[in-house]
């Protein structure tokens, strides 16, 4: 089987075809999908009505399942889909759309800011797989901003202010900032992690922005000033030049890197059902170390 | 007497020429100039060197001056322009004219103003027209940005302006500093940090055109769950600050622009302010009750 991959942006993104992920895959295909994502970043597949077990079959080829706690506010009862699988629906346990005023619903409003996943862990995700089981017609779109393209395009000044800042990354900052009440409990949860602000991809060697909703200072920088500073990043960013916007089409699979793009969901009619089911490989180091 | 206009951008902004703003100005002057900001909404009037008292002697043209937060909010040996109250101070300096260091409470507050917004929409009437003239520009950056919401709104799809016609969004001071992680002290003035409330859709007195009330100081929609609200103001925010309908005005030493609060949302942007002087110095003309019924809208809290 050879698979191809045709570029749907300008600066990134991929679609791919000729190949069936539902299936195992052999260790070529699983190579050629990986040179494709260290240099498109994100790769949609078409067509792959994929079960719960085949998704993960199919992320355990790029590595470990991230599963660890801590990403989310629902309690354990409360969860539709297995620990290890994301739930991104609109959708509770009994798979009925979320109440306007549900808190679980008030904490993936967050998904709607630019954002890179886990970058509130200490060890940030390699890739995020997602698989649309139910999609909508109309918005639910997911936009894709290329951190690569976006940090080629600073000027030379900015580039040399960037290149040692590290930000502090938590939940509570892109919670915070949309004013979902965080209990006590969450916050302990939620604690600061350390993130390099510049990030050099460990195969292609291309540096790239590591910005993220979860992003809320500057580590030295006075608040404020690092957040505003922040702010006028992630609009350089996220510039449309530098955007794909993914328009779902039902059993579409899409993969990014973490480490290279951002992302988000794009607002739709919460009263219809969309149900979009995320596997995470876990990345394999922080990007500087923790503070003491 | 006719004022001569030069349009700035597609949408909206002009540079007025042919004029010394510095003097008293006759009737049909300050009318054009009205109508220039009618059609115009942002105007540039280079090489006016006005001192204090001119600024405001040419403010009052336009109607009663407003005090601004930040001078009721300080106190008297804080403030470095005296006890002129009307008289904004939109520098980086303190009042003993040294360069604020970098963790400056007052320094603080105004990196807010880099966020997009609409002068004293925290007020149940909010800003007419602002005035802004410079004295000391930096070398690099310090642009001020101005947002055509005219435009914006004309430009949003027939569904999302039926879903907006009626909203009502809640405005405080305390929202846009808190999006920056600053928390405004209330320090004994909790009235002035109350949140107001005013329609998200509006529409101008004269011209009958109608505009996005957008504003950093919106921290959510009544009615809705706080997080939605908040999410899609910052849509609507996005869409209305696009490159398309935003014009970037690189400032010269003065110059004076002013903008009605009611049509543009405006930001500054970054500059070495930890090294060079930025002084510009703002008058506000009072509101004069732009939402269908601001009174009514603070009653049905």
């Amino acid at each position: 089987m050879t698979i191809s991959i045709r570029q749907i942006h300008p600066a990134f993104a991929g679609e791919v075809s000729g190949i069936d992920i539902t299936r195992p895959l052999g260790a070529d295909d699983v190579a050629a999908i990986e040179a494709g994502m260290d240099r498109h970043a994100v790769l949609v597949f078409h067509d792959q009505p994929l079960t719960d077990d085949q998704q993960r079959a199919f992320t355990r080829n790029f590595g470990t399942l991230e599963q660890a706690p801590g990403g989310h506010v629902t309690k354990l009862h409360e969860r539709r889909l297995p620990i290890d699988m994301q739930d991104a629906s609109n959708l509770d346990q009994h798979q009925r759309p979320l109440a306007r005023d549900d808190r679980r619903r008030m904490f993936n409003l967050g998904n709607q800011l630019w954002h890179s996943d886990s970058s509130y862990r200490a060890v940030p995700a390699k890739y995020s797989l997602l698989s649309g089981r139910i999609v909508v017609d109309k918005g639910g779109h997911t936009e894709f901003a290329d951190m690569r393209a976006a940090y080629d395009a600073l000027d030379d000044a900015t580039r040399a202010e960037i290149e040692d800042l590290v930000c502090e990354h938590s939940l509570m900052f892109s919670r915070g900032v949309l004013g979902f009440d965080v209990t006590d409990g969450e916050r302990a949860m939620f604690r600061p992690v350390r993130q390099s602000l510049v990030r050099t991809h460990p195969v292609t060697g291309r540096k790239s922005l590591f910005l993220s909703a979860h992003a809320g200072s500057i580590v030295g920088w006075p608040v404020p000033e690092g957040r505003a500073f922040l702010r006028e990043l992630v609009e350089h960013a996220t510039q449309p030049r530098f955007v794909y916007s993914h328009k779902w089409r039902q059993y579409d699979l899409v993969i990014w890197d973490n480490r290279q793009t951002m992302h988000r969901v794009t607002r739709f009619d919460e009263s219809l059902v969309r149900d979009m089911r995320r596997t995470t490989v876990a990345g394999d180091a922080m990007t500087v170390s923790q503070a003491a | 007497m006719s004022i001569s206009i030069r349009r700035l951008h597609k949408h909206f902004g002009g540079e007025v020429s042919g004029l010394d703003i510095t003097q008293p100005l006759p009737r049909d002057v300050v009318a054009a100039i009205e109508a220039g900001m009618d059609r115009y909404a942002v105007l540039a009037f280079p090489d006016q060197p006005l001192t204090d008292e001119q600024q405001c002697a040419f403010s009052r043209n336009f109607g009663e001056l407003e005090v601004t937060l930040i001078g009721q909010l300080s106190k008297p040996e804080e403030r470095r322009l005296g006890d002129r109250l009307e008289l904004g101070d939109i520098s980086n300096l303190d009042a003993q004219n040294r360069l604020r260091a970098r963790d400056d409470q007052k320094r603080m507050y105004a990196l807010a103003n880099r966020l997009w917004h609409s002068d004293a929409s925290f007020r149940a009437i909010g800003a007419g027209y602002t005035l802004l003239h410079s004295r000391i520009v930096p070398s690099k950056g310090g642009n001020t940005e101005f947002a055509d919401m005219r435009a914006a709104y004309d430009a949003l799809d027939d569904a999302t302006k039926a879903e907006i016609e009626d909203l009502v969004c809640e405005h405080s001071i305390v929202f846009s500093r808190e999006q920056i992680g600053f928390a405004v002290q209330d320090d004994g003035n909790a009235d002035k940090l109350r949140p107001v409330r005013h329609r998200l859709v509006v529409t101008h007195p004269v011209t009958g055109r109608k505009s996005l009330y957008l504003s950093s100081h919106i921290g959510g929609i009544v009615g809705w769950p706080v997080p939605e609200g908040r999410a899609f103001i910052r849509d609507l925010t996005e869409h209305a600050t696009q490159p398309e309908f935003v014009y970037a005005h690189k400032w010269r030493v003065n110059e004076l622009v002013m903008w009605d609060n009611r049509t543009v949302m405006h930001r500054a942007r970054r500059f070495d302010d930890l090294h060079e002087v930025r002084d510009l110095r703002r008058t506000s003309i009072k509101g004069t009750g732009m939402t269908a019924a601001p009174a009514a809208l603070q009653a049905a809290e």
